[in-house]
């Protein structure tokens, strides 16, 4: 492959009975089509196996999840979806971030947009981004709603297991969860909406690798998906 | 040379570029809508992480004006400030927050009272244009209306998702202190579709039903829009849900 190609890993999840769209490009104009070089998508179940790997046509605009991987994920309660991309490096020093639309079919929940998380590549690779992408954070309304919220985590790498302590935090205490996550496996872990009577506030994440991550909230009721983000890296 | 002939444009016309944080906010039909402010990701970066952080909040309405101003403290790193929009009869906007000692993302929130939904602001600019500059627009805006179009300064692609459940709207945001005429053109499997002409106010926003570029479908259809605008503009998906406005709603900024 030319050396004039740059990478870009993308991960997402995908749940069964979610309309679940990833765009492949920045807009539909024939130039950044022509920038996106070749595209790989791969799926994994919890435990890391590999389900399906499917080559793209790269002159398409955005994928349908569920057309794509809906038959392989089963009965899994979630797969993993790496996309792993070469765009022509004319394209940066803009992101060639992928952008995803997310709602369950029959859910009274709003429609999610959302960035698709860039876990290898992308900015760090190219315009010299400092910042640190193992090291997250993310902050909650302090409220209580009825909702459960989580963190998804994932490890894209192909050989490293990887270590991630969660830390959520009170308004004086906190709770920590240390997860080992071996290649392609992924989970999602619940964060307590209380702890010791105390309202979520936030939640950090912390690993030596760059691990797939996401905040999810969900409806405690019906589990109805309505917080689908990415987290926050310190040190911009 | 494209950015180059714009910043000599700007020069010429003298217009002005004020780097600004901003974030929309929504009200509509009775949905609470905060903001969270605060400095965390600094926190380990040693010379600007100690507080107090002090903020400036400016809330816009649809119609551009102003209608409520905010002096806000955020403590330290550790602190989050919650910032309550204020409800409007038209329930919808956009809110600046200044960034002197702020240097982190800030969040928007938008609630039903059982759940909630979040994204982050943009911290980009606004223009502001001479008298003369507004002048021209405006008599050109008038001038092109009639045939649906608008003078292309600054053109945008987003796609966007239109379905029986999963419904989408534009908040369209007017980042300048001219009427911007924004022109939205939705294509979907094939040639150009629907197009609309929205005239926003200076300061101001509006929201477009992407539901009524596209004709209605059970399935999901996927819209690239094409948006042009006179003056500097932005937009925020927001999603919904079979209920659309009537129920909760998701806020996305795009790229």
């Amino acid at each position: 492959m030319s050396s004039n190609l740059s990478a870009l890993l993308s991960a997402t999840f995908y749940e069964a009975g979610d309309e679940h769209r990833v765009e492949l490009v920045h807009q539909q104009d024939r130039t950044a089509r022509r920038q996106l070089a070749s595209l790989d998508l791969a799926v994994y179940d919890p435990e890391g196996k590999h389900l399906v790997a499917v080559p793209m046509d790269t002159h398409q605009e955005i994928l349908d999840l569920g057309a794509l991987v809906g038959s392989v994920a089963g009965a899994l309660p979630r797969v993993m979806v790496l996309l792993d991309a070469r765009y022509d490096e004319r394209i940066f020093p803009y992101r060639p971030h992928h952008y995803g639309f997310l709602h369950h079919r029959g859910s009274t929940a709003p429609a999610l947009y959302y960035a698709v998380n860039a876990v290898l590549g992308g900015v760090p690779d190219r315009i010299g981004a400092t910042g640190l992408t193992t090291l997250e954070t993310y902050i909650f309304l302090r409220r209580a709603f009825a909702e459960r919220y989580s963190v998804l985590l994932g490890n894209p790498a192909r050989f490293s297991t990887a270590e991630a302590q969660v830390t959520a935090y009170y308004a004086t205490g906190r709770a920590s969860q240390v997860v080992a996550l071996p290649p392609k496996t992924h989970v999602e872990m619940e964060l307590a909406a209380e702890h010791a009577g105390e309202h979520l506030q936030r939640v950090e994440i912390k690993a030596l690798f760059r691990l797939a991550s996401y905040v999810v909230g969900r409806r405690a009721a019906s589990g109805e998906l309505v917080l689908f983000d990415h987290l926050f890296s310190y040190h911009r | 040379m494209a950015a180059s002939l714009r910043a000599l444009a700007r020069r010429l016309l003298g217009v002005e570029r004020t780097p600004t944080y901003y974030l929309p906010w929504l009200t509509v039909n009775g949905l609470e809508c905060a903001l969270i402010l605060n400095n965390v990701e600094v926190r380990f970066e040693p010379g600007k992480n100690e507080g107090p952080f002090p903020a400036t909040v400016v809330q816009h309405d649809a119609d551009g004006t102003v209608v409520g101003t905010s002096e806000v403290s955020v403590i330290d790193t550790e602190a989050a400030v919650e910032v309550p929009m204020a409800p409007t009869a038209s329930g919808y906007g956009f809110v600046t927050v200044s960034m002197e000692h702020l240097r982190s993302d800030l969040y928007v929130t938008v609630s039903d009272g059982g759940s909630y939904t979040a994204t982050h602001g943009r911290f980009e600019f606004v223009e502001t244009y001479p008298l003369r500059v507004r002048i021209l627009f405006a008599v050109l805006g008038r001038l092109l209306a009639p045939f649906g179009r608008t003078v292309p300064a600054f053109v945008r692609d987003q796609y966007a998702y239109s379905g029986r459940d999963g419904r989408s709207h534009l908040l369209l945001l007017n980042l300048s202190n001219v009427t911007n005429r924004i022109r939205v053109v939705a294509h979907w499997d094939g040639p150009p579709g629907a197009a609309r002409l929205v005239a926003v106010p200076p300061r101001g926003a509006r929201l477009l039903d992407v539901g009524t570029l596209v004709p209605a479908a059970e399935v999901l259809t996927q819209l690239a829009l094409r948006l042009e605008g006179n003056a500097w503009f932005n937009l925020y998906l927001v999603g919904a849900g079979p209920r659309d406005l009537a129920g909760l709603l998701s806020l996305m900024h795009v790229k």
